[in-house]
């Protein structure tokens, strides 16, 4: 079973674009103006329906540390692709690339996920959406 | 002194014998006095509710403030809590008000929902058990077709496994999450948490339910409640106890929008009558291959389900991507330009809808079920049962419908749910669904195409291969469109499990759509 999982992690890092759900008015929260890419490490992947959240930390200009929350596919759609809890772990680093929400927060909508070596994971909205997509 | 004695034996007889009885009655004589499913199995289907207290408190317990007295349902004394356990639970208590996971609506949890004040309905195939709610629209899907629980993930609701011993449905449920409670009193668990529920129909109208709870880190040994359901006898059908938009409306959060909802029956409204004429001129879709039939031979749909929507969630017709709104290839079949045909003031507000602003005021935004027909076509699977008398159709966005096939009639007028009132009957292969009653608050989709309470839709599904059901939706709303319209979409079987969406619990959405909103009216209000 984890060999199995393991497959299928490895499959969708190599090459596969995850849709992001577009669900709850997201053109409506984010900010088309306020594109956004950040590199910064995992702290936490909360697993959560509608859609799953990953914290990272990100170093500014002088050191200072930041926190960022991203808006992902929701935990149903990651499940169904092969994901579990245990398969984003904190330390991870990331490069996200997304939008910046409206409010002004510290908080954006991921587009697409790059790891450090390179290979992506979620790509734009898409019309499928993936809050509970399809296999 | 004899007499006594004499008493005293046939006392004695009487208890051995039933004691016998009943012995018998539970290891190998079949109980005949219940009703039994086509298979044999004893035949659970109907509406249950429990008459107790336990909902307040599983142990014993006295009157306080939206708790009624009652006896407690565990057996053989109370909840064996460790230490620890015991004095967060009795801080739970004190802090109900504020802690108890059902004050902000969440998912009460497997066995709590089974015993809170709404009935539920149980549906029974050869393969599933399945038990809608009228609690927020909550549903269960008891397995008993041998497939395995889920690994790896959690859920509310926890998976429920079953299986038949005897005459007893046995229900292995895991996968909790450690944050539901077992009752007001603050009685809880932790994450391994293991229900064993065993549903025992002890007449036509009784199932003794029992649950055992097992979580060696919370408990010192597994315990037991039991309880006795009841069957609703007066009761043809459930209605919705929607928590979460029941609470925003009562506080204002969920604003009401009385150009769409239903406002009373003081004004009645009529559909015009040569509107009828565009659904009667409805022709069945070619079958594409053969198609799977139940024993009395009517199409089996029974399956899980991804709609095929085109993109409709977000823009009935042809659209383009929109930043992060998907492009859709347009769904509308009749007008056949693929233009909903809205009447003027429908035109302003649908395009006021679009507004960041308004985001805030899409129900499913808010979590709230989506309606009909937008349920059918929200980007999330659905599983269809056809147990006797019923299409039951299961959202794994935590709604379902349960359409009668008897041939009842809708609902009195005044009678309005957010799912409105299906009623269903098959012509030929089609499945022809009618729904009215709807109460009006439920938007087409997250652009804000508008339904009112006015609407009747005519849903049509006809499988046309093994794999596919022709899905069409005839929407008829004299108070929005100058004219009827039809969607159609396939909806395709795959081979897969239902899993669960949780939403109100952990969405974070809403606050940033409030946020814009807020802002958007603050605004407004500086500049007049």
């Amino acid at each position: 079973m984890k060999a199995y999982r393991l497959a299928i992690l490895l499959a969708i890092l190599g090459w596969v674009v995850v849709p992001v759900a577009a669900h709850h008015s997201f053109s409506a929260e984010y900010d088309f103006n306020k594109p956004l890419k950040l590199k910064g490490k995992v702290t936490e992947m909360k697993w959560a329906n509608p859609h799953a959240w990953i914290y990272i930390e990100v170093v500014g200009k002088g050191g200072k540390v930041e926190k960022w929350a991203w808006e992902t596919g929701g935990a149903n759609a990651l499940y169904r692709r092969g994901w579990r809890k245990e398969d984003l772990v904190a330390g991870t680093m990331l490069v996200i690339d997304g939008y910046q929400a409206r409010n002004g927060s510290n908080t954006a909508n991921a587009t697409s996920i790059t790891f450090e070596n390179g290979k992506r994971l979620f790509a734009a909205s898409s019309s499928q959406g993936g809050s509970s997509g399809p296999k | 002194m004899l007499l006594r004695n004499h008493k005293a034996t046939l006392v004695a007889v009487l208890i051995l014998s039933a004691a016998l009885i009943s012995c018998s009655r539970s290891s190998s004589t079949p109980n005949t006095s219940i009703p039994r499913t086509a298979d044999g199995k004893p035949d659970l289907s109907g509406i249950w509710q429990a008459r107790n207290s336990a909902a307040a408190d599983l142990e014993d317990h006295v009157a306080s403030f939206d708790m009624p007295a009652g006896k407690g349902v565990v057996q053989g004394g109370p909840i064996p809590y460790q230490e620890w356990a015991a004095k967060k639970k009795i801080e739970n208590a004190k802090n109900r008000r504020t802690l108890d996971p059902l004050e902000n609506c969440y998912l009460p949890g497997v066995p709590r929902i089974m015993y809170m004040e709404f009935p539920f309905q149980i549906f029974q195939t050869p393969d599933h058990v399945a038990i809608t709610f009228e609690w927020s629209q909550v549903h269960r899907t008891i397995y008993t077709n041998g497939a395995p629980a889920l690994e790896g993930i959690d859920f509310w609701m926890g998976d429920s496994r079953g299986r038949w011993e005897g005459d007893t449905l046995v229900v292995d449920v895991r996968d909790h999450n450690d944050r539901t409670w077992f009752d007001k009193a603050g009685n809880f668990h932790g994450v391994d948490l293991h229900v064993v529920e065993r549903y025992t129909l002890t007449d036509a109208n009784t199932i003794t339910y029992e649950a055992t709870i097992e979580d060696a880190k919370t408990f010192t040994r597994p315990w037991t409640i039991s309880m006795p359901l009841h069957r609703q006898t007066d009761a043809d059908r459930i209605f919705e106890y929607q928590c979460q938009a029941e609470k925003e409306e009562a506080n204002g959060a969920f604003e009401p929008d009385t150009k769409t909802w239903y406002q009373g029956p003081s004004v009645p409204v009529q559909i015009p009558a040569d509107w009828k004429d565009v659904q009667t001129e409805w022709k069945a879709p070619e079958k594409k291959g053969e198609i799977k039939r139940l024993a009395d031979g009517k199409p089996d749909l029974q399956g899980y389900y991804m709609s095929d929507g085109g993109g409709a969630n977000y823009g009935l017709g042809f659209h383009e991507q929109d930043f992060l709104t998907p492009a859709g290839r347009g769904v509308i079949s009749d007008p056949p330009d693929g233009v909903l045909p809205m009447q003027a003031w429908a035109k302003t507000e649908a395009a006021s809808r679009k507004l960041p602003e308004r985001g805030y005021d899409d129900p499913t935004a808010h979590c709230f079920v989506a309606g009909v027909p937008r349920s059918m076509y929200v980007p999330s699977p659905l599983q269809i049962l056809q147990p006797p008398g019923y299409v039951v159709i299961l959202h794994e966005r935590m709604s379902w419908r349960a359409i009668p096939m008897d041939g009842r009639a809708h609902l009195p007028d005044h009678m309005r749910l957010w799912q409105g009132d299906s009623v269903g009957k098959w012509e030929g292969d089609t499945l022809v669904i009618e729904t009215t009653n709807l109460n009006g608050k439920a938007w087409l989709n997250e652009v804000g195409e508008i339904q009112s309470h006015a609407a009747r839709v005519v849903e049509r599904l006809t499988p046309i291969n093994a794999d596919t059901i022709h899905y069409e939706a005839t929407v008829l709303d004299p108070l929005v469109y100058t004219r009827p319209w039809t969607i159609s979409f396939p909806i395709n079987r795959q081979k897969d499990e239902l899993l669960e969406v949780a939403c109100h619990e952990d969405n974070q959405d809403l606050q940033h759509l409030k946020d814009i909103r807020d802002e958007a009216r603050a605004k407004a209000r500086g500049s007049n």
